[in-house]
């Protein structure tokens, strides 16, 4: 460190007009991650002197005061990841009716910096009900003993097997004795229920034994049944793990498990559901996983908003690197993680109501960006932004960027697939066949024949049965998801 | 609002595309209709249409079809009779001309749609039972009933439009 007076806000990720609490909390979190009886790396304990300085400074209104005479007032806060906001348009229109509003916010590793692949702690949950008998459950420990091979030895696994009971396989520490491991895993025989709470209970138990801000703590549920009554004790231990950074993945075999719930329980946490048509593709979208896990840069990327009045946000959905729609039931946005080469980007739809537009500027967001990236000791400043448009009377005429127009595009593809299911819930079986019939006109005309081939064929069982099948319903959906990621097409962005 | 132009849904300002039919809108100014019927686009085609080279077409063709959203010409030669549809997979019926490149789902053309057929120096036109209809110049015909065919004549499958070029037998 140089001469120049320490950065105190910095060291405490905190921004410069924070209050009392806010430091006293910043403090505590800081300590609690940096103190040397827990902490044994080189380099922290000097960090965590700093900490201390900081807060005592900080902490006492006077001192504050005097250290505040001394900053250079225009230092902006170094942050260790780049962001950006990308807006569907250059400004608001004073309407009498309401508009929409789109914002896409980036979030990408900074180009300059050394790769470090940060440790993990990963339990995986695994469904050993008797459906999961065959084929399933022989791919599913083959792949498994292969992540074990796989995994590097500063890295955490544990396996725990759930039917009307969870029973944990591999305990969570550093593994030695592979082999005698691998028989343990062999030996896991189907049978019973699916009740994903025991599983997931025991695998939280599994993770929390060596939790740690350091590593990616992570649970992988793999299911292929409906779980039943336990679903609000499930959410609830979600919600739980999101407070402590702990995201999780599920995946989907087959046609028979629930993919709203699955939806829901990994949203909570930042994570997203996948689903697995073929016993055989367990193994690639398992191990898939696992690199994207170890590929992590910044773990648990929190946006927390404060509503605006007459500005409804009333949809977010990531669009990589893992789309999937991003919980709305809190103020706290769990948006998941960001890549070391990936970058994260996440679309924000707003409806904007005529009282919201009376004046020349609309802050329509405003709002702050937790990150903690796990190869770093020092706490990453919170990023507060607060989003405004000028407020015209007269639209503009340019379109908008192709960004935002490819995002929508797939939006627009995969809210049809949302709302005909929709449709067909509530018995509209006409509305469902029209809306499926042009999203599959849709695809076709983005060259998408497989996807468009299996609607169609939806279609017809569904003027046959009155319903999807439940395969298709999932094809269709994960399906259109994964357009996300497809590369834009050229006569859409022009 | 914005009114979409292909299915005249009412979109929330600022959306960039139509929640109905999934169409990208163009603009964010609220746009004015006009009520346009069937029969004036067609007149308005059938002046504008450029009468297309003919000579390019192979000598022995009997009849071109003229896809008019994409400007592409079809002989049609060697036999007297070929079906109009669409391919699709998994479905055995294959018709004599798959539309498909030309928007054919898109247009509604059914998978059978219609027959051309030459007797002696006369071409004629079948609807076979399509879901969406057969049009001559905006006129639906009835199915499975044969209807005689003039050289410039717009032939409509669904909403795909083809202008009918017939050589002198």
């Amino acid at each position: 460190m140089s001469s120049a007076p320490l950065d105190y806000y910095g060291l405490l990720g905190v921004s410069r007009d924070a209050s009392q609490e806010e430091i006293k909390r910043a403090y505590f979190e800081a300590a609690q991650k940096l103190h040397p009886d827990k902490n044994k790396a080189a380099g922290d304990t000097e960090i965590f002197l700093g900490v201390q300085q900081a807060y005592e400074v900080l902490s006492n209104p006077k001192r504050r005061a005097q250290y505040d005479a001394i900053l250079s007032p225009e230092e902006k806060i170094s942050l260790p990841y780049e962001y950006k906001f990308i807006y569907s348009r250059p400004s608001l229109i004073r309407l009498d009716e309401p508009q929409m509003f789109y914002v896409i916010v980036e979030l990408q590793a900074p180009a300059a910096r050394q790769k470090k692949s940060p440790p993990l702690n990963v339990a995986l949950v695994l469904d050993r009900s008797t459906s999961m008998q065959g084929e399933k459950m022989d791919v599913l420990k083959a792949t498994a003993i292969q992540i074990m091979r796989n995994l590097r030895p500063q890295d955490i696994l544990s396996v725990v097997t759930f039917s009307d009971r969870a029973e944990v396989i591999i305990p969570a520490a550093y593994h030695q004795e592979r082999t005698r491991l691998e028989a343990r895993i062999q030996m896991i025989q189907p049978s019973g229920a699916t009740e994903i709470y025991q599983g997931l209970e025991a695998g939280v138990k599994e993770v929390m034994r060596s939790i740690d801000s350091k590593r990616i703590n992570h649970i992988i549920l793999l299911t292929d049944g409906h779980t039943y009554g336990d679903e609000q004790q499930c959410l609830a231990l979600a919600s739980k793990l999101a407070e402590k950074g702990i995201g999780i993945t599920s995946m989907g075999i087959g046609k028979e498990w629930n993919d709203i719930f699955l939806d829901v329980l990994s949203t909570r946490t930042g994570g997203s559901s996948a689903y697995i048509a073929e016993p055989r593709d367990i193994k690639n979208i398992l191990i898939e996983k696992f690199d994207a896990l170890a590929q992590t840069y910044a773990d648990d990327v929190v946006m927390e908003l404060t509503p605006t009045e007459g500005v409804e946000l009333s949809d977010v959905f990531r669009l990589q690197p893992e789309p999937s729609p991003v919980s709305l039931e809190t103020n706290r946005l769990h948006l998941g993680s960001i890549l070391q080469d990936t970058s994260t980007r996440v679309l924000f739809e707003y409806m904007i109501h005529p009282k919201a537009v009376k004046s020349e500027v609309l802050a329509f967001l405003d709002g702050s960006l937790k990150v903690s990236i796990s190869s770093q000791s020092m706490p990453v400043p919170l990023l507060r932004f607060r989003l405004k448009r000028p407020v015209s009377d007269s639209p503009e005429a340019d379109p908008p960027p192709p960004e935002i127009v490819h995002a929508l595009s797939r939006l627009m593809l995969y809210r049809m697939q949302e709302r005909a299911r929709k449709e067909i819930e509530k018995g509209n079986i006409d509305t469902a066949t029209r809306q499926l019939e042009t999203l599959a006109s849709n695809l076709l005309s983005q060259g998408e024949k497989s996807l468009a081939q299996t609607i169609l064929l939806e279609v017809d069982s569904l003027q046959k049965k009155h319903a999807l099948s439940d395969e298709g319903g999932k094809k269709i959906k994960y399906g259109t998801r994964a357009l996300f990621l497809a590369p834009p097409k050229k006569e859409l962005v022009q | 609002m914005i009114i979409c132009s292909n299915c005249q849904h009412e979109n929330v300002t600022g959306a960039v595309f139509c929640a109905e039919c999934g169409a990208q809108l163009d603009g964010v100014q609220t746009l004015v209709t006009e009520a346009i019927t069937d029969e004036q686009i067609e007149e308005e085609l059938r002046k504008k249409a450029p009468r297309p080279d003919l000579d390019s077409a192979p000598a022995n063709s009997w009849l071109s079809l003229h896809l008019m959203d994409s400007g592409k010409i079809l002989p049609l030669a060697s036999r007297n009779e070929f079906t109009l549809g669409r391919l699709s997979e998994g479905q055995p019926i294959m018709p004599d001309i798959d539309l498909t490149p030309y928007q054919a789902y898109a247009s509604g053309v059914s998978r059978l749609h219609a027959v051309v057929k030459r007797d002696g120096s006369q071409v004629f036109v079948m609807d076979l039972g399509s879901s969406n209809g057969t049009y001559i110049n905006g006129r639906r015909l009835n199915p499975h009933m044969e209807e005689g065919l003039n050289h410039g004549d717009i032939l409509a499958l669904g909403k795909l439009k083809i202008q009918i070029l017939l050589r002198n037998i």
